[in-house]
């Protein structure tokens, strides 16, 4: 029974609780129990809560049997260790908050448990969101469980390697130059940074104000659907939080994507690309073309230049962590450290300027999103890196194909679509204009009607 | 499709320079590594005519407004 009830989407397991054959609390023991036995050698949890858990679990199944019809009732999920939980520790994955447990509560965390979700714990993050754990950290890196030797991507990468492994159902993530959709894409899962502004980061600790967003990761594109609509919507306490409505995410998955326009830059995205990636994602390609969509290519100049968005992110970065890299550097985990102390090097002019050109990148995908409803790229360059080449820092900070999103502040989810002949997880993103999650989220659940790249498990 | 230009090069002077300018310190031997990162994310502001970018701003525009409850400190 574990490995069906750990990999049930939450469409089904909402289904099953209603038809009273299974229950939160008997999903809950069953989940925890699978954790204890596995996570010791992937690292996906820092703190764990059964107690919560179970009260959480408990709560539901009095709600079910009262007849509450809310879809995230009983749903057992993690949070990502820089989403503030009250009296419960948050590290941010750094020593500097080994043992900071904080008052305040991020918006999304109280979102969610007003959802009735099972909060089953608190999941590793790269440090601050950003740096790798090196070997001597505070606390280990979590694994991918496609291969222990490989990295499970990040920054949100207790997110990816739990719902890999069948221990939640839904996790937070957050996303400044990537960190939803890398470990998406490493994991084999899927995950939606939605646009900038829709969900709210109040109460979440900060890497770059002007690139992070916050959104949901799960195994299927539906279970995306769900989980953002309990988290998206405005929040006073985040200024950059849209007051738009929120879309119907869930109703929204089963419209047609015939004659959906789809572009595909053809510059950037495509420089030094894996070669099975490279085929996996034309294989999807025509994948979506089967399904109706019309595939044609573009090029969109500014993209070249989306480099320059490592100048804002370790800027904001910087300043975010100036007077602690000043007054406790030990603190900070070796590489990060420097990592975040290149943004005190940044001039003035140069941080303007690649604000500039963002500006730019944004109205030349505006003015190409007259013409195409979705862009379609890889997600990443590759699989997963090992961690043996993770820990090499000659080879500087990686070219993101996901960085440019964050620049534009455009929807955009990543969807697996393949696997290299070693076994790891490929994938593919699609990219919505402004406030169109929907648009996004139809095409990826299509997608995954259409194949079953996402009903893959790791042998754990 | 073209292959990425090659960054332009930032000296070691001009790396240590930038340190010595905003007074931090970064160890000896992560200054490779710092001149690699700040070699790549500048190198498409250096291809750039800052001058020919369209007026596009402000950089940012927030929709709403409130009071921001902070993150830890």
């Amino acid at each position: 029974m574990s490995d069906a009830v750990a990999f049930s989407t939450i469409r089904e397991l909402g289904r099953q609780y209603r038809a009273k054959k299974l229950s939160p609390v008997e999903v809950t023991k069953t989940l925890l129990a699978r954790i204890e036995k596995l996570d010791p050698g992937l690292h996906a949890f820092v703190t764990l809560t059964p107690e919560r858990a179970l009260q959480d679990a408990q709560a539901a199944e009095d709600a079910l049997a009262r007849g509450d019809a809310r879809p995230l009732l009983g749903v057992p999920i993690g949070h990502k260790d820089i989403y503030l939980t009250r009296g419960i520790r948050t590290t941010g994955g750094s020593a500097l908050f080994a043992d900071f447990v904080p008052e305040d509560q991020s918006t999304v965390v109280t979102k969610w448990a007003d959802a009735g979700t099972v909060m089953m714990g608190k999941l590793i993050t790269h440090e601050f969101a950003f740096g790798l754990q090196f070997p001597g950290h505070k606390f280990p890196a979590a694994k991918n469980p496609w291969n222990v030797e490989h990295i499970p991507g990040g920054s949100s990468s207790g997110s990816g390697a739990a719902l890999a492994a069948g221990f939640v159902h839904g996790a937070t993530g957050s996303d400044t130059g990537g960190s939803i959709r890398g470990p998406a894409a490493f994991c084999g899962i899927s995950g939606i940074k939605p646009t900038y502004g829709r969900a709210s980061r109040a109460g979440v600790m900060t890497l770059s104000w002007t690139l992070d967003h916050t959104g949901p990761m799960a195994r299927t594109v539906e279970d995306c659907a769900y989980l953002l609509q309990a988290m998206a919507g405005h929040d006073p306490r985040d200024p950059a939080c849209s007051t738009r409505a929120v879309d119907d995410y869930v109703g929204g998955l089963q419209g047609s994507v015939k004659g959906l326009r789809i572009g595909v830059p053809r510059n950037y995205f495509f420089m030094d690309l894996d070669p099975e990636l490279k085929q996996a994602f034309e294989t999807a390609l025509g994948v979506l073309k089967g399904l109706g969509a019309e595939v044609r290519d573009l090029t969109i100049p500014a993209f070249d230049l989306a480099r320059s968005f490592f100048l804002i992110l370790v800027t904001e970065a910087y300043a975010y962590h100036e007077r602690d890299l000043k007054t406790k550097p030990e603190l900070y985990g070796d590489v990060l450290r420097e990592r975040l102390m290149s943004g005190a090097l940044v001039t003035a002019s140069e941080y303007v300027q690649a604000q500039r050109v963002r500006m730019q990148t944004c109205a030349e995908v505006d003015e190409a999103m007259k013409s195409v409803d979705v862009l379609v790229t890889p997600t990443t360059i590759g699989p997963a890196p090992s961690f043996k080449a993770s820990y090499d820092t000659s080879l500087g900070f990686p070219r993101s194909n996901m960085g440019p999103f964050n620049l534009t502040g455009q929807p955009t989810v990543a969807v697996p679509c393949g696997f290299t002949k070693s076994g790891l997880p490929l994938g593919f993103q699609l990219s919505g204009r402004a406030f169109e999650e929907t648009t996004v989220l139809r095409l990826g659940h299509a997608y995954q009607q259409a194949t079953d790249w996402h009903t893959r498990r790791p042998n754990v | 499709m073209a292959d990425e230009p090659k960054a332009p090069e930032m000296s070691m002077d001009e790396l240590r320079a930038r340190i010595a300018a905003a007074g931090v310190t970064i160890a000896e031997n992560r200054q490779g590594m710092v001149k690699k990162l700040l070699e790549e994310a500048l190198a498409p502001l250096r291809r750039v005519d800052s001058r020919t970018i369209r007026p596009l701003e402000p950089a940012v525009v927030f929709d709403a407004a409130g009071p921001h409850v902070g993150t830890p400190s």
